[in-house]
């Protein structure tokens, strides 16, 4: 399988889970609502389960936008050197990419989720292990490496 | 001491730089430079600016920072013993509070951290807890039912607002004080300083002094900082820290009484609650602790006099 | 200034100018700035723990909610119907509907107390309408950014409960009280600028007049109209707060324009979805980069280094004043809302103080001088989700964002200069 078509396939999936994730975000945060207003039991757990939602869709979903090419950056000056230049500096910024989920994604949040599990930290409310928080960070990184390739192996190409 | 370069340690917290926590820690700082000639320094970053209390322990793991307190309660998902401190009503007064803490399980708890690359140092007043309400006083348990009160994000805050007939709310704490304000929860629970400094009086009105929890603050370091640490330099520390508890301790005690008149002062009605109504209604949580994994601690605990 | 701040700037600078996504060009300079103090895997791991930092609260969540009822509003005929009702009140203004523009972010930011809640939540459905009218995207775009951060001003407002913390003493009920009239006066000033620079371009001009369907528009926004009942009214009674009047809006104008107005059909909203995915996730890496950002900048203690070597240089009162606002207004562009006033009123108040300010008016000068940073470039958080929002880029909004930097500065000297606007409301309460 070509790389391209994993990272359709992968991108597909991404699309689904994050998705999935934003309506159950607003289901929970309702279902706050309401059984604090029509209940006297007002739940304790989705606080909790929201930001946990919301890391995992800020993670995850960063790596979908970055293969839509979707982040702000500042075009002005690069705008103005001719295509050929632009191409080489495409590269430049996907090695930076690649450094940033290396260094920061991968290798920063394989020791955090690590050290959540090795120490077996829980989260307050609910219990869940905080290491499942975390892991969405590595994940990340793995995604932003594998969209950078493929970004990458298409400027050749051209 | 020779052949040692001059260290900074960096020191976390997040109340602000006037509560008594950051007082003590200033003294903390300056005892230990003391005792140490100027060899060990303590830079101190207050108000949360460096994270919440539990980021500051993850920091503390990764070992960016050296320093910090936290309360007892936010050391519970990484110590499980210390759940023990939010049982309600688990000392019968503050005398057999500090009797507890400065003796052998007191040590025992600050030492229990150590597998977890947490070294305690020592424990700081924080008071106790008592409920503060918007629109109805409380005098007994049974004023709570039907209120929504705001609790820290912990299954034992929870269990003990519902074991007194309360609707326990998690709000996180910087939605608080518009919450109280709009109506979205009717109450919420704290210790004096905190419920005078964060100006929730401003709109909770009614305070019952029920003191149903004291969890203490803790002061804790890393493994990894303490090991970089020769024996002197751990001498020095524990000196200092030992200094600035009993600093914080006197000061709380002044900064309690005060905010208690500030907040009448400012019109908040004050009602000492009859106790014995509060201990009855959280004796199922009682009851059920004997027989959990913390029951022999609470056995102890019970039996220190 | 040591070397940290210096490798903080410049590596920050030139992966801006190369184009980096501005998320990775934050996250990386705070990386490098990083590595001088602490080890390789320290430094990685506190990173990543400040970026999840950053996103992990539940008041954030907020952005995705409005966000997502933004789109549905916006593809779901509510935006529509709302902007005609109000077309029939301002639409023969020039620069009409940029007055409802600010007047709704002005109204929502007061509300939810959280200017990019604000953004989202408007911008979402008003820029493509204005858009629609003749307005450039850039200038709506702009109008929204810039009049979402009055509600900082404008209580309930978080940022004024973190002043007062941070204060040790000023009183959030007098805070509170104190923001109204400054909040009014930025508005009113972005209402003035919007209104030249839309006659100067002729915006808004093209769109016909009619005049006979009042009752008909009317009756055809009343549904739409109760969306906004429903968030407003809810906050403000205490059904549920603004985080959570989030999820509602979601949840009423997905069965308003799914089954009541029948203008999304069920296959759309896998897009709708998607779209708000991507948009969240945009806003939430530049949050999560600048919160990390922020970390190292108070860890490396910059902003205090910055402000000893600019407030060293004279004592005049007015030369002093000068400075502080200079400082606000050049870290307010680096460092995030909550930290800055965190880190800077322990330094700032006491100087102030000294200069006979009080300490109510000058935490309404600072609140403010913040949220002019909150827009403006390199790290602007609300000018992020403006820019992802109305689906363009920071290059193309600056010129149309001058004005009102203009607008709000004019803002800011008024508020400095006539403390009265500031402490007459709380003084009538004795507070
Ligand atoms: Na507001
Ligand atoms: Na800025």
């Amino acid at each position: 399988m070509s790389l391209s078509k994993v990272c359709n396939r992968v991108d597909y999936f991404l699309e689904v889970f994050t998705s999935a994730l934003m309506v159950a975000l607003v289901l929970n945060v309702t279902w706050q609502v309401v059984t604090r207003f029509f209940t006297n039991d007002p739940s304790s757990f989705t606080e909790e389960l929201a930001r946990f939602f919301l890391i995992w869709i800020a993670f995850l979903g960063s790596a979908h936008a970055f293969r839509k090419g979707a982040h702000l950056g500042l075009d002005y000056f690069v705008e103005k050197f001719s295509p050929a230049a632009q191409a080489k500096i495409v590269k430049t910024i996907l090695l930076f990419v690649v450094l940033f989920s290396v260094c920061i994604l991968i290798v920063g949040g394989s020791c955090l989720a690590y050290l959540a599990w090795e120490l077996d930290q829980k989260s307050a409310s609910l219990g869940l292990s905080i290491s499942i928080v975390y892991l969405a960070i590595p994940i990340s990184g793995l995604l932003f490496l594998l969209f950078s390739a493929e970004s990458f192996k298409n400027y050749s190409n051209n | 001491g020779k052949g040692h370069e001059a260290r900074v340690l960096k020191l976390a917290h997040g109340l602000d730089a006037k509560h008594p926590v950051h007082l003590s820690m200033v003294f903390f700082a300056e005892q230990l430079a003391k005792y140490s000639q100027g060899e060990m320094t303590v830079q101190i970053y207050p108000s949360g600016q460096l994270g919440s209390e539990r980021e500051l322990i993850e920091l503390i793991q990764i070992g960016s920072i050296d320093f910090t307190k936290v309360s007892a309660s936010s050391l519970e998902p990484f110590i499980p013993k210390m759940k023990i401190f939010s049982v309600p009503y688990l000392f019968r007064d503050g005398e057999h509070l500090w009797r507890v803490l400065n003796g052998p399980i007191g040590k025992d708890l600050l030492n229990s951290g150590t597998p977890y690359r947490i070294q305690g140092l020592g424990y700081y007043d924080a008071g106790s807890r008592s409920f503060y309400t918007t629109k109805d006083p409380v005098n007994s348990p049974s004023d709570l039912k039907g209120m929504k009160i705001r609790v820290m994000n912990s299954p034992s805050a929870v269990a003990m607002v519902k074991s007194m007939g309360g609707s326990p709310t998690p709000i996180s704490w910087g939605e608080l004080y518009t919450s109280l304000q709009q109506g979205v929860v009717d109450g919420a629970e704290n210790n004096l300083p905190s419920f005078y400094l964060s100006k929730h009086y401003e709109v909770a009105k009614y305070l019952i002094l029920d003191e149903h929890t004291s969890i203490p603050d803790v002061v804790i370091t890393g493994t990894k900082s303490w090991g970089k640490l020769t024996v002197q330099q751990r001498g020095w520390v524990a000196q200092a820290m030992a200094d600035s508890v009993a600093y914080e301790r006197k000061l709380w005690r002044k900064v309690s009484l005060e905010s208690l008149a500030a907040v009448r002062e400012a019109g908040v009605e004050v009602v000492v609650a009859d106790k014995k109504l509060f201990v009855d209604s959280v004796k199922p949580i009682h009851d059920a602790l004997a027989n959990s994994e913390h029951g022999e601690l609470f056995k102890s605990i019970q039996e220190v006099r | 200034m040591d070397i940290s701040v210096v490798i903080l700037i410049s590596s920050f600078v030139a992966l801006l100018l190369l184009n980096v996504p501005i998320g990775v060009a934050i996250a990386l300079s705070g990386f490098f700035s990083l590595l001088l103090s602490l080890d390789f895997v320290s430094t990685t791991t506190t990173m990543a723990q400040r970026m999840s930092a950053g996103v992990d609260s539940f008041a954030l969540l907020a952005i995705p909610f409005f966000i997502l009822s933004g789109f549905l509003m916006g593809q779901g005929g509510i935006a529509h119907r709302l902007i005609e009702f109000a077309k029939i009140m301002v639409g023969r203004l020039p620069g009409g509907l940029a007055f409802v523009n600010i007047l709704s972010c002005t109204l929502f930011g007061a509300i939810s107390g959280s200017a990019v809640a604000a953004t989202s939540a408007i911008g979402g459905f008003v820029i493509p309408e204005m858009e629609k009218d003749g307005y450039s995207r850039e200038f709506s775009t702009a109008v929204t950014v810039t009049a979402s951060t009055t509600g900082m001003l404008i209580p309930p407002s978080n940022i004024l409960i973190v002043y007062s913390l941070a204060s040790g003493g000023v009183s959030i009920a007098a805070l509170f009280l104190a923001g109204y009239l400054p909040g009014l006066i930025v508005a009113l000033c972005l209402m003035i600028a919007s209104a030249i620079y839309a006659k100067m371009k002729g915006y808004g001009e093209s769109s016909e007049k009619q005049s006979g369907q009042v009752f008909k528009k009317t009756f055809d926004a009343l549904p739409s109209l109760f969306l906004v009942i429903l968030v407003i009214g809810g906050i403000v009674s205490g059904y549920f707060t603004p985080t959570e009047a989030g999820a509602i809006a979601v949840l009423y104008s997905f069965v308003l324009s799914t089954f009541v107005y029948k203008e999304v059909k069920f296959k759309d909203l896998s897009g709708v979805l998607n779209k708000s995915v991507c948009t969240t996730a945009i806003v939430m890496l530049l949050i999560a980069a600048s919160s990390a950002m922020s970390w190292v900048l108070s860890y490396e203690n910059i902003p205090q280094s910055i402000s000893q070597f600019f407030l060293g240089f004279s004592n005049n009162p007015i030369v002093v004043l000068l400075m502080i606002n200079l400082l606000l207004l050049l870290v307010g562009t680096f460092l995030d809302m909550t930290p800055a006033v965190l880190i800077f009123t322990p330094i700032f108040l006491p100087i102030v103080e000294a200069l006979g300010i009080s300490p109510i008016h000058f935490g309404i000068i600072m609140i403010l001088n913040l949220s002019i940073g909150l827009c403006t470039p390199p790290v602007g958080s609300v000018l992020f989700v403006g820019c992802s929002i109305g689906k363009t880029s920071i290059s193309k909004i600056i010129s149309p964002l001058l004005p009102l930097y203009l607008a709000m500065f004019i803002a800011l000297l008024i508020i400095i200069c006539v403390p009265t606007l500031s402490t007459w409301l709380p003084g009538l309460f004795s507070l």
